[in-house]
């Protein structure tokens, strides 16, 4: 699977910010599901470490990573206050998801039936 | 000039009705360019059809058939627009200026305070920017560049190919400019409430843009599986009542993914550019007409005033 530069860059960080501790470069290659490289990782943590998006300690013969909370308060509130400047700034910030309405509920629990359904068969 | 300057009108509200069946029918990246490019077109046509009802009446002004050098006697008699169609489409159009106005203020403001948003974010070179709370949201940031926020509430909901999904799914949204797509659907239904169903069908469809570009990169029921996750868990999160309601389409797009991706129906699209192409046309006609009829006053103005 062809990927590009930044794009593998984000899954490192999200794979690191989604662990509950340090991960060593093998635990994220584990992670992602075994189709990156063990030294690809390792180059990626490196440029990673070189910018100051994670720190790292030694444990054991491998260097484990943790992710860097620089001032993402800080953009948690301008991302906050965006949104609430009203619905054309909440427009303009394209989301994943939007405010589920009461309708949407209901589909979405019929959904996590199947889900189950699906799950337990 | 009869009819053929009425007709932009009848056809930017067939273009608002067919707006939602093209965003769930066609191929989304077509139906995102439809929609936008097909919106524009129809609001400057019904714009440009009002404009046309109004400006024979208007011109009967002494002050403006002195300047304009037009016999506004003529102009009374030729002129095949009642004056009620008339008066009413010169009200239409101020209000509906004001209208475009105020909204397109708004966005603007909405984009570059997007701009300055992007630009602050912490940069680490990344596109990626992670806020540390467990609400779940995953937001696009346009910008130069764009900035992908997501935070670790939603990172810890997904599992690793789930979260590539939502990194691809992002990623679309800022190398497609879907902002620049849902803000000219926006103001063309400022412009003409006829539209008023293509904002809602443009965003929509650019979600569907961006859950399909992202099935390029993954499976589509993995996508299919990152929206169902995300989606519940915010309803578990409670985090619904956090922002002012908007139409979700979660279940349309969950159900598209989980059916093979849409094909190109030529017909469906060769009548919408055929409608948009016939917007035109009635608007260069009727063009035309006012042209003529300005003409015939013009030239009677002279004979008067020799």
């Amino acid at each position: 699977m062809r990927r590009a530069k930044g794009s593998l860059e984000s899954e490192v960080l999200a794979a690191l910010w989604a662990a509950d501790g340090p991960l060593t470069a093998g635990d994220v290659a584990d992670t992602l599901e075994g189709d990156l490289a063990y030294t690809t990782v390792q180059t990626i943590l490196t440029r990673l470490h070189g910018k100051g998006a994670v720190r790292r300690e030694l444990t054991g013969r491998a260097h484990a990573y943790t992710p860097v909370l620089d001032d993402a308060g800080l953009a948690a509130d301008r991302m906050r206050a965006m949104l609430e400047k009203g619905a054309d700034h909440a427009a303009v910030l394209t989301r994943f998801l939007r405010t589920l309405t009461p309708e949407d509920e209901a589909t979405l629990a019929g959904l996590l039936d199947q889900q189950r359904t699906s799950g337990e068969s | 000039m009869s009819l053929s300057v009425y007709l932009p009108l009848a056809f930017t509200a067939a273009f608002g009705l067919a707006a939602p069946a093209l965003a769930r029918t066609l191929p989304p990246a077509v139906s995102t360019w439809l929609l936008s490019g097909g919106g524009l077109l129809a609001a400057a046509g019904s714009s440009a059809s009002l404009a046309l009802l109004a400006f024979p009446l208007i011109a009967r002004t002494p002050v403006l058939a002195a300047r304009g050098r037009w016999s506004d006697a003529v102009l009374r008699h030729h002129d095949p627009v009642a004056l009620p169609v008339g008066v009413l489409a010169a009200v239409a159009v101020v209000l509906l200026a004001a209208r475009f106005l105020r909204a397109a203020t708004r966005r603007l403001t909405a984009v570059r305070d997007a701009y300055h948003l992007a630009n602050s974010l912490p940069h680490t070179g990344s596109e990626l920017t992670v806020l540390d709370t467990g609400e779940l949201h995953a937001f696009a940031v346009p910008g130069r560049p764009g900035r992908i926020v997501v935070t670790t509430g939603m990172l810890r909901s997904l599992d690793p190919a789930e979260r590539r999904a939502l990194l691809a799914h992002e990623r679309a949204h800022l190398n497609h400019r879907h902002h620049i797509h849902q803000s000219v659907a926006h103001l063309a239904a400022a412009v003409n409430p006829l539209l008023h169903r293509v904002p809602a069908a443009a965003e929509l469809s650019c979600e569907r843009w961006a859950d399909e570009d992202a099935a390029g990169i993954c499976r589509r029921d993995t996508v299919a599986d990152a929206l169902t996750r995300a989606a519940i868990g915010t309803r578990i999160a409670g985090s619904a009542a956090v922002l002012a309601a908007a139409v979700t389409d979660v279940a349309d797009r969950v159900g598209a993914l989980r059916r093979p991706a849409p094909r190109l129906i030529l017909w469906r699209v060769a009548l919408l550019i055929g409608l948009l192409a016939a917007t035109a046309a009635a608007v260069a006609d009727a063009m035309h007409d006012t042209e003529r009829l300005f003409e015939l006053a013009q030239s009677a103005y002279r004979t008067r005033h020799p």
